[in-house]
């Protein structure tokens, strides 16, 4: 259970002198052990500033953390070590967010010998194992990042995210910039994988229609705040918030502009 | 590895004109004709012949062995030089930009500082300070230099350190310390090689500038640097004198750039 009070977090204006605008204030949000739970905002609406504080990456300004009742937002840095594996986020620059220089398979290797310090011929059986769950070919483990295709880096991704047995998933606009076919495969089996290993799932989107087929429970974000929560949407009309209204509108005349 | 440096005719010619400098420096005494050190001043200026293939100096030495005795003397300075170069401000510069905020400031004014200090003073200096010159001379390079290496290091760094792979390495449970050395340093270390190479001639030049100064080694020390410097007064009569010892500093530093650079296009995937 990964639970946030009350979280803020602000950031200085570039160039505004000692100015501070609030990328989330004030949020609350809980995170069961199994759902797929979706926020939805636009940009600059703070959701991946949420993600970051979420995954404990940064620290909030103010606002506490829980994981499991620990209170992560008040861990040292060893403390923060050892349930690192526990909540992995998962970016939107897949690429980027892979080391350059290391291979497929010590990207893989790394959390399985740091955090579990399996021995070699664990890790290696353990490596086989990720890239099957994430369906990447055998033969990508020698290449680097940089020699995948795109629906491959992101799978990678994934996988290394699962190689660290999380609890939480955290996917932060993982899957913009994806062309549609791409995506549908993504989701389909990222979907599957969520049925299979029971693992939470946060989806944060800017596309409702990702949000609507992935999660049981949608928060709708705009300027730092949540200003709407939906329990298992049936269809966009059960939004109520003008906001949200707007977002629907804008998958309305995408998929008017697909067709 | 190894087949990609085979499969670059740049990293292969850079790779042989390093190692035939480094035999050269090893085996001096087999190629050498002559003593390097050995005056005959009734033959000075001599033309190339078959005891002196380049002739002889205006003290009547070996050209020749000198320039071949030469190479040992330069590169046992310049080698130690580079790497404590390398070390310290590679690590230095790492730390600060890695860690940043105050440490990070504090690392700016001290290389302000160190900015501001003529090497020469410093090589004055130490060379008062110390009994050996070769020490007070590595040490006085290092000083003088390690803050530009630092500089560039720390840019480098600062970039790098931005990226999103380095949260990634953290939920992958690295530690900070593993994040810079295994995961930073590798990154960088393609350009880290071009800097360090290209270093390489210009500490022989800032040895044999030295040995200008009496600060070197020992006056008549057969050595690159101070050969050419010694040949300066007898560019009109002699030219070839500075010619020599130029095209030794320009073969080694040259090897030496050559195999950074390949090193550099086979270690950076980005760039590509």
């Amino acid at each position: 259970m990964l639970k946030a009070e009350h979280i803020t977090k602000q950031y200085q204006i570039p160039g505004g002198g000692h100015t501070v605008f609030d990328a989330v204030s004030d949020v609350s949000i809980e995170l069961g052990n199994g759902g797929v739970t979706a926020i939805v905002g636009e940009s600059g609406s703070g959701k991946s500033t949420l993600a970051r504080v979420l995954s404990y990456v940064e620290r909030p300004d103010g606002g506490r953390v829980f994981l499991d009742g620990l209170e992560v937002s008040a861990c040292g840095r060893k403390e923060l070590r050892a349930v690192r594996g526990k909540v992995q986020l998962v970016m939107q620059n897949a690429l980027g967010s892979l080391d350059p220089h290391q291979s497929v398979v010590s990207i893989l290797e790394e959390p399985l010998r740091l955090l579990f310090h399996m021995g070699a011929e664990k890790r290696k059986q353990r490596c086989l194992e990720l890239l099957d769950m994430a369906r990447l070919e055998r033969d990508t483990l020698r290449r680097r990042p940089d020699e995948l295709s795109g629906g491959q880096q992101k799978r990678l991704c994934i996988a290394r995210a699962l190689a660290t047995q999380p609890q939480h998933i955290i996917f932060d606009e993982s899957f913009s910039g994806l062309d549609v076919t791409l995506k549908k495969q993504v989701l389909g089996f990222l979907k599957e994988l969520q049925t299979e290993l029971q693992i939470s799932f946060l989806v944060i989107t800017h596309d409702l229609d990702t949000a609507m087929y992935m999660a049981d429970a949608i928060h709708v974000m705009r300027r730092g705040k949540i200003i709407e929560t939906l329990e298992h949407p049936k269809s966009f009309s059960d939004f109520q918030e003008p906001y949200s209204q707007e977002l629907v509108k804008a998958v309305r005349s995408k998929r008017r502009a697909l067709q | 590895m190894i087949r990609k440096i085979m499969h670059r005719p740049q990293a292969v010619l850079g790779l042989a004109m390093m190692l035939l400098v480094f035999l050269v420096m090893l085996l001096a005494p087999v190629f050498a004709p002559n003593d390097p050190m050995q005056l005959n001043v009734a033959h000075s200026f001599a033309p190339p012949d078959a005891q002196y293939p380049l002739g002889t100096d205006e003290l009547g030495r070996c050209i020749l062995s000198r320039l071949i005795y030469g190479a040992r003397a330069s590169l046992s300075i310049a080698l130690p030089t580079l790497l404590l170069l390398a070390v310290i401000s590679t690590v230095v510069a790492t730390l600060c930009a890695y860690v940043g905020g105050a440490l990070d400031r504090m690392f700016e004014v001290v290389s302000n500082i160190f900015m501001a200090f003529p090497p020469f003073l410093v090589a004055i200096t130490l060379v008062g300070l110390f009994e050996s010159k070769a020490a007070s001379i590595v040490l006085s390079i290092v000083i003088a230099m390690w803050v530009w290496n630092a500089r560039v290091v720390r840019t480098h760094v600062l970039r790098e350190r931005n990226q999103p792979y380095v949260i990634t390495c953290r939920m992958s449970g690295c530690s900070e310390l593993r994040i810079v050395f295994r995961h930073i340093i590798p990154n960088i270390l393609p350009h880290l090689l071009v800097l360090y190479s290209t270093g390489l001639s210009s500490i022989i030049i800032m040895i044999s500038s030295y040995a200008f100064l009496g600060l070197g080694l020992e006056t008549g020390t057969a050595e690159w640097g101070a050969m050419f410097v010694n040949a300066n007064k007898l560019i009109f009569s002699h030219p070839l004198f500075l010619v020599y010892p130029g095209l030794c500093i320009l073969f080694a530093a040259a090897g030496f750039n050559l195999f950074g650079e390949a090193l550099r296009d086979i270690c950076a995937p980005r760039e590509g």
